[in-house]
């Protein structure tokens, strides 16, 4: 099930601005690939219409070969659920929820918790917060916070992870445990992982870069 | 979404309380002002409906006009004309045929008693001091058996008028009024004749000033020798074996003679205009009170979605739909407004048993007991709920829509 782009345009009206111009590419399954650009080049506009979160202009978006605007709303949402998980650059943690529960909410959603609770504890464990688990987000570090965020991404199994700026609010030393924590789940789950960040050292841990400059791609490197 | 939902009321404490309170305030304020308007209203029905007749019937008053002195006087005459016209009412206005009224009364298994009065305005004079009054002349057996008068006489008998002998029974505040005491004689006139005396042999006290104020009783044969109307009488009051009845009697019976037949609701309408004019009051009051705690759901929930937009961002893009979101901020409302409505009822509840212990400072005898008069109709407390519910649930459509309608793109981008 890779994405696959074709002509894709975005544009704004108010005031008119050309975010995207005919951009065109492919995301293979199991790819891990970074989308660096400098800020206003439209690459997390691009994460965003590749993501289904956001709808483009003109052009075509497919995923499985099925076009995504196609799809119902409800079929929209069911597939975000399953398929896809997002990391952004603030952890959007429910407040109100402590590690678990936030972790658990995209699996409450189909009745599933109970049997995910196993799978939140491991991923918990794999990311060093296994004794944080009852902590409310306001009770973690940014770090903390952040890998919260990720296992909740991670509860569904996605197949798809889209991660914006992730480590755009961590130090260096958080940044990197979060970069391995992706390296190692497209290496050992082949979660294909398309990620948006402007830091030359973490774009180089993927395993593809696509170049984007004034919403055009410049260039892709391996 | 639940879950969701009660936490998040649970976590904002401070915001699920003022909202709380204000659906609260709402409920117990229906309630009280309820309790308190239909309990006086109970009471006054309570007072109209068993203190009197249920049914009246009255001798019509008459009116003499040009025509009827121009047919008495000139027969024959064809071309009489008036300088000024005669306008007046007839005097003593009587019931045509009471016989044929007490037949029919006797007859009708709805009635269970009856009793004919002579109703008559008097003039009271003791020492010198002249008081207006009315003197009600009764058949003192057959009355006790239409009104519960008995129950109001605080010294004497009812029965102590008898059937003649000039003894009369009157209203406390007009006792006080001449200042006269038990077994004392006083002067009673029609304003025509010359006064006769009458002996007081009790006192009675109904606690409405107007009645206690005015009313004398005599014997039905007293007030008929005074007035000069020997023989006749002005009205006939009628109690039924059913409330009920007496509307549709005085319906069939209206169109049957020449008396005015009115039910008790009839006689008083002016009392069910005022309790109208309390509903609409109390409804505008309740409303008033509801739209402030409406407002402040709304103020409060709309302020909720505006602080958790970044949460309703990633809902929707962890695959919770538009419908998921406008449920949290539903359930949200609804939890609010049962919540409040409970506590609300229960406070309400507690308020108007507290009240219902303070005296109000009025008669013992008006009342029973001299206390507040409260109701604690059940309907009052179903009433109460609900709309202090649907105020709370149609207040957390708005903000619950306006969640609803937040895409996750547009809280990323004005995010970041």
């Amino acid at each position: 099930m890779s994405i696959l782009l074709h002509e894709v345009n975005k544009s704004f009206p108010n005031p008119p601005t050309q975010v995207l111009t005919n951009i065109s590419c492919e995301i293979k399954l199991g790819e891990f690939v970074s989308l660096v650009g400098r800020s206003g080049s439209g690459k997390s506009t691009l994460l965003y219409i590749m993501s289904s979160l956001d709808k483009a202009t003109s052009g075509s978006v497919k995923i499985g070969g099925e076009e995504i605007s196609s799809f119902t709303q409800k079929k929209l949402h069911q597939f975000r659920n399953e398929h896809m998980g997002f990391v952004f650059q603030f952890h959007y943690l429910l407040p109100e929820l402590s590690a678990e529960e936030n972790i658990l909410m995209p699996a409450r959603k189909n009745g599933l918790h109970h049997q995910k609770r196993e799978y939140a504890h491991y991923l918990l464990e794999q990311f060093g917060i296994k004794d944080k688990i009852n902590r409310l987000p306001k009770q973690l570090s940014g770090g903390e916070q952040q890998r919260v965020a990720i296992a909740r991404a991670l509860i569904m199994e996605p197949t798809y992870l889209f991660t914006d700026e992730p480590t755009g609010n961590l130090d260096t030393a958080n940044g990197e445990i979060v970069m391995n924590i992706f390296k190692k789940l497209n290496l050992e789950k082949k979660t294909t992982i398309v990620m948006v960040t402007h830091d030359p050292d973490f774009a180089n841990s993927a395993t593809r870069q696509i170049y984007l400059s004034d919403g055009k791609i410049t260039s892709q490197a391996v | 979404m639940l879950f969701l939902a009660f936490r998040q009321l649970i976590s904002r404490r401070r915001q699920t309380i003022l909202t709380l309170a204000g659906i609260i305030l709402g409920t117990v304020a229906f309630i009280v002002i309820s309790g308190m308007m239909l309990g006086f209203r109970e009471f006054i029905i309570d007072q109209l409906v068993n203190n009197d007749s249920h049914l009246h019937i009255t001798a019509k008053e008459k009116f003499i006009t040009d025509d009827t002195l121009s047919t008495f006087f000139f027969p024959q005459a064809q071309h009489v004309y008036w300088d000024s016209p005669p306008t007046t009412r007839k005097d003593n206005p009587a019931i045509t045929y009471p016989t044929g009224w007490y037949q029919r009364l006797s007859k009708d298994p709805r009635v269970k008693a009856y009793s004919p009065l002579l109703k008559t305005q008097i003039i009271l004079t003791r020492h010198g001091k002249s008081i207006a009054g009315q003197l009600t002349g009764v058949d003192p057996i057959r009355q006790q058996r239409v009104t519960s008068i008995a129950k109001y006489i605080k010294q004497g008998q009812f029965s102590d008028i008898g059937s003649g002998g000039n003894r009369i029974i009157v209203g406390q505040a007009l006792l006080e009024k001449l200042g006269a005491h038990l077994t004392e004689r006083i002067w009673i006139s029609n304003g025509r004749s010359e006064p006769i005396p009458f002996k007081i042999v009790g006192v009675f006290e109904t606690g409405v000033k107007a009645i206690d104020a005015t009313t004398v009783y005599g014997s039905l044969s007293d007030a008929q020798r005074m007035n000069q109307t020997l023989g006749q009488i002005n009205e006939i009051g009628v109690k039924f074996n059913h409330l009920d009845d007496a509307k549709k009697a005085s319906d069939d019976w209206q169109n049957i003679s020449d008396e005015k037949v009115q039910s008790w609701d009839q006689v008083n309408a002016s009392f069910f205009n005022v309790f109208k004019i309390q509903d609409a009051v109390r409804y505008m009051m309740v409303a008033a009170i509801l739209v402030v705690s409406g407002f402040g759901i709304y103020n409060i929930l709309n302020m909720v979605v505006t602080q958790k937009r970044k949460e309703i961002a990633i809902l929707r893009s962890i695959g919770y739909e538009a419908i998921d979101v406008i449920l949290l901020f539903f359930i949200q409302g609804v939890v609010l407004g049962i919540l409040g409505g409970v506590i609300g009822v229960a406070i309400g509840y507690g308020l108007c048993l507290y009240l219902a212990t303070l005296s109000y400072g009025g008669s013992p005898s008006s009342t029973g007991t001299g206390l507040l008069m409260v109701s604690f109709d059940v309907t009052i407390y179903i009433r109460a709920f609900t709309l202090s519910f649907f105020a709370s649930v149609l207040a957390s459509i708005l903000p619950a829509q306006a969640a609803g309608r937040m895409t996750p793109i547009d809280v990323i981008r004005s995010e970041s």
